[in-house]
């Protein structure tokens, strides 16, 4: 099992950008507004945080409600109620080379490409005033599918963000394909236009993710307040029954709040919280928490005792051991209380996973597993 | 005594303690970053509330989730009570949602470390 994380997280930091401090966040599954204003309110923060400018924020913002909405509406291609897993939409938000870029991912009927694309090149060539015109005339046109987009959409991320849509069609069968798009705007806004992204990094991310059944990915500086905004979109997912979406609520509070007591920062100076990769996937029945931070090295061997102790222990003993710590209050203080660790292995009903890898001389990366 | 109230907020529990009206009560969720300076003017109301309890007292938790760092505050409200129970007849009503397997299982482990009268009840929704 340990051999496993350790391939996972190696895979995992092929992607550039995690295991750094930079924002990842990527959500593939069911869109709907609730998750979608989660979402939105997650990069927000994560944005202050890090202490961006009101017109930056507002500028991602934005693009970002476009691209979600186009998620939103065409999650399902005609016809179709439901759609298997590696057609559901995805949401890809990563902080790269200066630039905030954003992926909108869903499936497509394939005889809708080939406007979709003399869409897409058209709003490629055109100028930020032709842009306008060309709004315009779209809107008094008239011409709006059944679905309220007429390309508008395309048009105002096109315009918001000056610079152009990337995009990509993978063909899924005969009749569906699934459509990348990709809107970025540089943290310098218009003082440095973006030339090339390449859409098919998206395109592996997201081969990835299906193949290791991820759900959520979120890597950046992590507070309560993200915590909160993590839980609201946990919360509208199913995940089977009442009593293991608890358990699964339960197990990321433990584990993320963790975090922000305890972890480290790799770079003292960067503003925002503190930096964690956490991601959700699914592996049969199960689910699997994962979450990384960093930690001081000095603490490493007290982590290690801890989790081994603990995972050494049968039902009857955890319990008893809960109860023991709840009752200590020599361990009761704004950061620890001694449970959390106790918690995620009662409730997980399996061992801790881990893995600690050395980073520099202070610091090492902390990497926890939780199946529930 | 004067009542004390805390109005829930997405990561904080509502909480009443109110003499007069003969209501104690906590509930909704807790989560905070920092149970401990949450639950502090909870303890310090008991504890002075101790001094001047004249009547008995149905306490009332009725949580939909907390943290294990407010799980021992919670245990710490309840040793606070059971010090009032010396005084007064003090019985805790530990509501749960019908289904909660959850927090029907917390109530019953509070139920057994506590020498108090306590009643796990499930509620219809």
């Amino acid at each position: 099992m340990e051999k496993k994380i350790e391939r996972e997280i190696n895979e995992l930091t092929l992607f550039e950008g995690l295991q750094r401090e930079d924002l990842v966040y990527v959500y593939r599954g069911l869109f709907s507004q609730a998750i979608t204003d989660s979402i939105i309110a997650l990069t927000e923060n994560n944005l202050t945080l890090v202490g961006e400018s009101p017109k930056l924020k507002k500028r991602v913002f934005s693009i970002m409600v476009e691209c979600l909405q186009n998620i939103t509406r065409h999650q399902f291609v005609d016809g179709r109620e439901d759609v298997t897993a590696d057609q559901s939409g995805m949401f890809v938000i990563c902080n790269k080379d200066k630039s905030y870029q954003m992926t909108s991912g869903n499936v497509v009927n394939n005889e809708a490409i080939p406007h979709l694309t003399e869409l897409l090149e058209k709003v490629n060539c055109l100028d930020k005033d032709a842009l306008k015109l060309y709004y315009k005339q779209v809107l008094e046109d008239g011409s709006i599918s059944s679905k309220g987009g007429a390309g508008l959409g395309l048009i105002e991320m096109a315009r918001k963000s000056g610079n152009k849509l990337f995009y990509s069609f993978e063909k899924i069968d005969e009749a569906i394909s699934y459509f990348y798009m990709n809107t970025s705007i540089s943290q310098q806004l218009d003082e440095v236009s973006i030339d090339f992204i390449d859409i098919q990094d998206v395109v592996a991310l997201h081969k990835f993710i299906l193949q290791k059944n991820i759900m959520l990915i979120f890597n950046g500086g992590l507070n309560q307040k993200s915590l909160m905004d993590i839980l609201s979109l946990i919360n509208e997912q199913a995940f089977g029954c009442l009593e293991r979406k608890k358990k699964m609520y339960n197990a990321m509070v433990e584990m993320l709040q963790n975090v922000v007591k305890h972890g480290a920062k790799l770079d003292v100076e960067k503003e925002g919280g503190n930096p964690v990769l956490f991601f959700l996937s699914q592996n049969g029945d199960d689910f699997i928490l994962s979450a990384g931070n960093y930690v001081h090295t000095t603490t490493v061997n007290k982590i290690k005792e801890k989790i081994e102790f603990l995972n050494s222990l049968e039902a009857k003993e955890l319990e008893d051991y809960y109860t023991k710590c709840l009752l200590n209050f020599d361990v009761d203080n704004s950061k620890e209380a001694g449970l959390g660790f106790i918690d995620l292995r009662i409730k997980s009903c399996h061992k801790i996973q881990y893995e600690i890898t050395p980073v520099n001389d202070t610091l090492s990366f902390l990497l926890m597993q939780v199946t529930i | 005594m004067e009542a004390l109230r805390i109005e829930e907020t997405e990561d904080t529990p509502r909480i009443v303690l109110d003499p007069e009206n003969n209501e104690f009560s906590v509930s909704g969720r807790s989560l905070p970053e920092d149970s401990v300076a949450f639950y502090t003017p909870v303890f310090e109301w008991l504890q002075q509330y101790t001094e001047v309890v004249e009547n008995d007292m149905d306490f009332v938790f009725f949580m939909e989730y907390f943290n294990t760092s407010s799980a021992k505050q919670i245990a710490k409200i309840f040793l606070l009570l059971e010090k009032i129970n010396e005084k007064v007849f003090v019985q805790v009503i530990w509501k749960c949602k019908k289904d909660d397997v959850d927090m029907a299982s917390s109530g019953m482990r509070f139920s057994k470390l506590l020498n108090l009268e306590f009643e796990v009840r499930e509620e219809e929704d």
